[in-house]
């Protein structure tokens, strides 16, 4: 239940920083700024879909983890890894192709990351864990 | 692995949810095990054997 309440406290002050510097920078933001924004809002976006989650099952008097929750986390986590190993990988061969800056890279990287780990998480989800 | 608790949860007119909350998991655990996509753990076996006053063979049974 602490660790929900301190996602979400987590979660609206890095929103609440992100919309301060969305509206001082708004005359010179780019196209790459908006990337950037992508990556927080995706970012907070699974970290306040997790907390609302676990507030749900504490709120019905279930554990907020057991044993299957924790498994699919794990899974997700080794294989969004091991994927995102490629995604750096494509990174690092589009930044000898492209003139994008290097924290554009970084932030392309960062999104393929958190793309790779919702599609991961998904796929357990749907799939279950099976004879393993 | 496949198991009988569906079966056993409406003999004893259980819901997924009063089960989950007897064996202290969360009923989506409840859901998978039942749709066959998650083989649980000893522990949560026995639990769930315990609740239905049965033994393990009764509820999961393994087919090689």
């Amino acid at each position: 239940m602490k660790k929900a309440v301190i996602v979400f406290i987590l979660a609206a002050l890095v929103l609440v920083t992100t919309g301060v510097w969305f509206f001082t920078a708004s005359d010179d933001l780019t196209s790459f700024d908006l990337v950037d924004f992508g990556i927080i809002i995706l970012v907070v976006g699974f970290a306040v879909f997790f907390g609302f989650k676990k507030l749900s099952s504490v709120k019905k008097g279930e554990p907020a983890e057991d044993e299957l929750s924790r498994k699919i986390m794990l899974k997700t986590a080794a294989l969004s890894y091991y994927i995102s190993l490629y995604v750096w990988l494509l990174v690092m061969y589009f930044s000898d192709k492209t003139r994008f800056e290097s924290h554009t890279l970084i932030a392309a990287g960062m999104l393929g990351m958190a793309v790779v780990f919702a599609l991961c998480w998904l796929f357990f989800n749907f799939r279950g864990i099976r004879n393993e | 692995m496949n198991n009988r608790i569906k079966e056993f949860r409406a003999r004893h007119d259980l819901t997924q949810d009063e089960l989950a909350r007897k064996v202290n998991v969360r009923r989506e655990t409840i859901v998978f095990l039942e749709k066959n996509k998650y083989n649980p753990s000893l522990k949560l076996a026995y639990d769930i054997a315990k609740t239905f006053g049965t033994t393990i063979e009764e509820i999961f049974i393994f087919d090689s």
